[in-house]
């Protein structure tokens, strides 16, 4: 059962090398002949009606040659069925500061940008709401007219009889978590590049190509059409190397299609690429969380109830919005055995840019909640944090409370194995002052069991075709962007073929050449992609076997596919080709093996670029070769190389293909109630973490030095990339912690720069110890769940249950800057009070204030100083003041 | 975000550089590692007609050290060469520790001594795009008449937010401000205004060609400190600088700079008085860290609370001069 080839081995990821050298193109290293540069206008008030656009000065100056507005393309898009609330460009409103109102196609980004100031607007400013509470009070002046109090969507969900859990519980504890707005920072800023055909006979734009930044680039395809009003079949979408999506390329960005609408009112391709601030204003990324939590233990540890409120600051427009705020909800179960929940979720609009999915999707911020509380609880009656967790643990396989499927369940593991390696026992409460450590436990889906457009269709369907050359070509619309997709689907196929990885090419994510993939988020496309490329692959494993058993009289069931080639179980080698004839012994790991390779020779095999060495009988030349091996060959052998068996096969059958596709089983998708599509998975993921923190208790700063990461991942089919992603959120999630927050001020985004945003660099990054758990799940392709998502909500309360331990200060309130944890230091210690707010707009809600969020307030909302130039009658010019 | 389109001038000798700067007083901005002007021009906060690239000009490189004990050191000396110079570790340590604080190695690598001296005072309501100053509205500092960090007030209160100057105020340090019409030494701590938008006493046509570290400065106990919340890449929210020569266990003598909470860098002025004659301890490191907090004005111009800033002026304080002490 094991004994793999390729599964389970650490291999570098087949674009590395591309990556690494700089000679792999993304999407804004792609030019064509005749591209144009495209630029934005964006809005510069949070809330107001567009009277009037003038774009006249701006399309006569030279070198422009579109300006394209809202009028140009009216309908209305969006990520969610239900939430079709985007236009390209602004219709006649704009909802935040960065909305995007216009965009300028000249020759050069320079002009572009130039003649992005001669457009003259006209705005009638309205009031705007910047704190998701007082947003859910407006009567007037709604963000969108179809969302009354500017709530977008509320979920009120109760599983089992909370009341009675709560009445059982020894100890309750009650608290209000806050979990400030975080965004992706992808290395690559999003970039699209648009071209039309023209159409022989008309002259006129005809087929559609798009290259972009995009982890879905069928739902790209989809939207494109929706909005120009084009067949889907006349779009195609291809996705370059992709610089990190996070979930910030989960989505129609707004970009993508201004880009085409751009490229068909300028007859002339169109490329735009988003300043970094831009990135940020486009977002999507992970909305400012308030979540008023309740939970409930027995006094051995027993969790009886669990009562969440959660209002999320979504931002101007939809997005993913619904999903979120159903993940913050379901994800409260699967992780451990909780009787009884009830849950309220508000997804309220604000006039900010769009939250959406980020890493860990909806699950993060109730998940530091959670984890956080349960520390406390955990010290209220006396118990190891380590063991109130185990003492929560499902019986699995189970449904939960909340409809929920959970087979695999590697959490046990994953604690133990944290608390092992971290020395939890001899260390935890002893470790010298200010110094301490923290555990927590995550998981995440593998996959959403329902797609965002609800079908019967499958959700990943991939094709094979294998030729005379012995080539194996995968066709799967999965979504490399950087997580390794590619390598793991090459991986699985060159498994199933016996081939080396070297033999597999994988043709990914282009909408004219490979076959339907919804794409690479809710960490689904290992387990989707994988099932259908390992599908695909048996399929047309059958048929060489086929062929192969009855070149070698034997049954199909006796045949061995193995190191590029195909042996007889049990078969002398005599009459065998060559370059299987070699040595025979057992196999690294103690199995007799049908041939003699180690697996170390196997691995360089796999490694290189370099083909095994074709069959003598063959010498390259496939056809020729062919024939000559039909005359040569005197009676049945025990083995044939691939190349021998596969042109066997075409002989046989004629062309060699196959196709695999996958769907959720419908077991998997969920309960009945309103909103219980989202949550369901065909697998989890777990996560157990420890964290070893230090804080300085003069500064508030904390440090944190190792990080112990225990994560099921069902199997790691290639373990160096499973610990690679373990690491990166790990490394993700302690930014959450400690550093990034994306800072308001009447609807201005402070920090919209990596400088000022502030990611963790290099010199911060603690020491993480990936800890692989394989549980190896009954559905997953051999047995492999998700690893790159689930990770990442364990480390923030690992971090802040470390802090605890180490100075005694329980934060409710991420990041964990230094100001915070200070403030919290001080309060404990009744020592002089560090006043946050002091030069705080004093108008500005209590709320803010309590909780150190000097740098987020209401202030005096969009008015602007009278003399501002933005105001005046006739817009200054840039460089007009030289 | 593009460059706005200007006129390169690459002149070989100091001479040829201020003349450019002569005839283009108005409309010319200085390039020395260009690491600051080049993310502010795509911002448009500069968009001059022409960028005079000092970086040909070798004479006004490299660490000298003179016949007397002091030092010279040409204003496009590298972050780095300042960072790693032997001399410079061993006589005058504090300038040395500042200077590998700044930003990260690549930075340091491009970035100058002098660079650092001249640095744009920065603020959150100024360092950003044309199109986000636009939504917000102008300011006092860039094209507008406002303060957003002080509303009601006419000054701007930008923060002055280079590593190296308090620590070369602590030094005494004289800089040479060459033009076409002679040449000028003054004090680094009479160069700057304590004025957010024109914060430094340099006319346009004038150039900072070399700064000189006095002898009798060598040789002191130096410290520097900086808040920021990475490790690395960040400019300081609050940067401490402390200088101490000792003589029986006692202070002799003693200086105190400041960056990042004002809009220049200042000295502390009551710290020398403070130390001079006592023997540190942390009651009157703590004394010494009140009087630096005092002086610091720290406002919203940056991340992270002023409170907050004001605070670790003082922390920092406390534990540069203890450290200085302990060396």
């Amino acid at each position: 059962m094991n004994d793999f080839s390729i599964i389970g081995k650490p291999i570098a990821m087949i674009d590395a090398a591309e990556k690494t050298t700089g000679a792999g193109k993304y999407t804004d290293d792609l030019s064509v002949p005749g591209m144009l540069i495209g630029k934005i206008l964006h809005s510069p008030y949070p809330h107001a009606r567009i009277k009037r656009i003038d774009t006249n000065r701006a399309e006569k100056y030279d070198g422009v040659v579109a300006v394209v507005v809202g009028k140009d393309a009216p309908n209305p898009y969006g990520i969610l069925p239900v939430g079709h609330d985007e236009h390209a460009l602004a219709l006649d409103k704009v909802r935040y500061v960065g909305d995007n109102v216009a965009c300028v196609v000249a020759v050069s980004e320079s002009i572009a940008e130039k003649a992005l100031e001669l457009i003259d607007i006209e705005y009638e400013v309205l009031p705007a709401y910047f704190d998701p509470e007082e947003s859910m009070k407006a009567q007037s002046d709604l963000i969108h007219d179809s969302k009354p109090q500017n709530v977008e969507k509320d979920y009120h969900h109760v599983f089992g009889d909370p009341d009675k859990g709560f009445a059982e519980a020894d100890q309750i504890a009650e608290a209000r978590f806050i979990a400030n707005e975080v965004t992706h920072a992808a290395m690559e800023p999003h970039s699209t590049l648009a071209s039309f055909e023209l159409d022989p006979h008309t002259g006129k734009p005809g087929r559609l190509t798009v290259w972009s930044s995009t982890q879905v680039p069928y739902y790209l395809q989809h939207k494109l059409s929706l909005v120009l009003e084009m067949p889907m079949s006349q779009t195609r979408v291809i996705k370059p190397l992709v610089g990190g999506g996070f979930g910030g390329k989960s989505e129609v960005i707004p970009l993508e299609i201004i880009a085409a609408v751009a490229a068909r009112k300028a007859k002339a391709p169109v490329k735009i690429t988003y300043t970094r601030e831009e990135v940020f204003w486009a977002h999507r990324g992970r909305p400012r969380t308030i979540i008023d939590l309740k939970t409930g233990v027995t006094s051995d540890g027993r969790i009886t109830a669990v009562k969440a409120r959660v209002v999320q600051d979504g931002g101007a427009y939809c997005s993913y919005g619904v999903v979120t705020i159903l993940y913050s909800g379901a994800l409260l179960g699967a992780l451990y055995d909780i009787p009884n929940i009830q849950y309220d979720g508000y997804r309220v609009l604000t006039n900010k840019p769009a939250c959406g999915a980020m890493r860990g999707h909806g699950t993060v911020n109730v998940r530091f909640a959670f984890e956080s509380q349960l520390d406390e609880l955990a010290a209220k009656i006396g118990m190891d944090p380590a063991k109130i967790r185990q003492s929560n643990l499902l019986q699995t396989p189970c449904i939960t409370v909340n409809g929920l499927r959970v087979q695999s369940y590697g959490l046990p593991e994953c604690i133990e194995k944290t608390v092992e390696r971290s020395g939890w026992k001899a260390r935890k409460g002893k470790l010298p002052k200010g110094r301490g450590l923290g555990i927590a436990c995550s998981h995440y889906v593998s996959g959403a069991a329902n797609s965002i457009i609800r079908s019967d269709m499958p959700h990943s369907t991939v094709n094979i075709k294998i030729d005379r050359d012995g080539g194996v070509v995968v066709y799967t619309g999965a979504s490399e962007i950087g997580q390794g997709s590619d390598t793991m689907t090459a991986q699985i196929a060159a498994e199933v073929l016996g081939g080396s990885l070297a033999r597999v090419r994988v043709i990914a994510a282009d909408t004219d050449l490979t076959p339907i993939d919804i794409g690479s988020y809710s960490s689904r496309v290992t387990f989707m992609a994988g099932n259908a490329t390992l599908r695909a692959a048996t399929e047309v494993k059958k048929l060489i076997a086929a062929a192969a058993a009855r070149k070698m009289g034997c049954e199909i069931e006796e045949l061995i596919f193995r190191d590029d080639a195909i042996f007889r179980k049990g078969g002398t080698e005599s009459g065998a080709s060559e370059s299987a004839q070699t040595s025979r012994g057992p196999d690294g790991r103690g199995r007799p093996s049908p041939h003699g390779s180690t697996e170390s020779d196997r691995l360089t095999q796999s490694h290189g670029a370099e083909l095994p060495t074709v069959s003598g009988h063959v010498e390259g030349q496939i056809l020729r070769g062919s024939l000559q091996q039909k005359r040569k060959e005197e009676g049945p052998k025990n083995s044939m190389t691939f190349e021998e068996a596969v042109v066997a096969a075409i002989d046989f059958h004629g062309a060699l293909t196959g196709t695999g596709s996958y769907a959720p089983p419908p077991e998997a998708r969920g309960g009945k109630h309103k909103g219980a599509g989202v949550g369901p998975s065909p697998a989890y993921s777990y996560s157990a973490q420890v964290a070893e923190v230090s804080v300085d208790e003069e500064t508030g700063e904390v440090t944190v030095h190792k990080v112990w990461a225990a994560h099921d991942c069902g199997r790691a089919l290639n373990p160096v990339s499973v610990e690679g992603q373990i690491i990166g959120s790990v490394w993700m999630g302690m930014g959450q912690a400690l550093t990034e927050e994306m800072v308001w001020k009447d609807g201005m985004l402070m920090n919209a720069g990596l400088l000022e945003y502030r990611s963790p660099s290099s010199v911060e990054s603690p020491a993480v110890e990936p800890i692989i758990v394989e549980s190896i799940d009954p559905e997953g392709p051999f047995g492999a769940k998700e690893c790159s998502e689930g990770s990442l909500a364990a480390t923030i309360p690992a971090i802040a249950n470390a802090i605890f331990d180490a100075v005694g200060v329980r934060l409710h309130e991420s990041p964990f800057t230094p100001e915070r944890v200070l403030a919290a230091l001080r309060a404990k210690k009744n020592a002089k009070a560090l006043n946050l707010t002091e030069g705080v707009d004093p108008t500005s809600p209590i709320r803010f204030r309590e909780h150190g969020g000097s740098l987020c307030f209401n202030g005096k909302g969009p008015e602007r100083h009278a003399l501002d130039p933005s105001r005046r009658e006739t817009p200054s010019v840039a460089g007009s003041a030289d | 975000m593009s460059l706005p389109e200007f006129k390169l001038l690459r002149p070989r000798t100091t001479e040829e550089a201020v003349r450019h700067l002569r005839e283009h007083t108005s409309n010319v901005r200085v390039l020395a590692g260009g690491t600051d002007l080049i993310p502010s021009m795509r911002q448009k906060l500069f968009e001059p007609g022409h960028v005079l690239d000092l970086r040909g000009i070798t004479a006004m490189r490299g660490i000298r050290p003179q016949a007397d004990g002091g030092a010279e050191i040409g204003a496009l000396t590298t972050l780095r060469e300042i960072e790693r110079s032997d001399f410079l570790r061993q006589h005058y340590p504090v300038l040395a520790e500042a200077a590998a604080t700044v930003a990260s190695p690549v930075l340091r690598n491009m970035g100058t001594i002098g660079g650092n001296i001249c640095l744009d005072t920065r603020c959150l309501w100024y360092n950003q795009s044309l199109a986000w100053r636009k939504g917000c509205g102008f300011c006092i500092k860039k094209d507008g008449d406002l303060c957003h960090v002080a509303p009601g007030g006419m000054k701007c209160w930008a923060v002055f937010s280079g590593d190296t100057p308090p620590a070369l105020l602590c030094l005494n340090a004289e800089i040479e401000i060459v033009s076409a019409g002679g040449t000028r030494r003054v004090a680094l701590r009479d160069f700057y205004t304590g004025l957010g938008d024109n914060y430094r006493k340099l006319q346009p046509n004038e150039l900072v060609t070399r700064i000189f570290l006095p002898a009798e400065a060598a040789g002191y106990c130096g410290v520097y400190r900086k808040l920021r919340v990475r490790g690395s890449i960040d400019y300081p929210l609050a940067g401490v600088a402390v200088v101490i020569k000792r003589s029986n266990g006692h202070v002799a003598d003693a200086r105190i700079g400041i960056t990042a909470v004002n809009p220049a860098p200042l000295l502390v002025k009551e710290a020398r008085d403070l130390l001079v004659g006592k023997a540190v301890d942390e009651a009157l490191a703590e004394a010494v860290g009140d009087v630096a907090a005092k002086t610091a004005k720290p406002l919203t111009t940056s991340a992270l609370t002023p409170e907050y800033r004001r605070e670790m002026i003082r922390v920092f304080t406390k534990r540069a001069v203890l450290a200085a002490a302990a060396n």
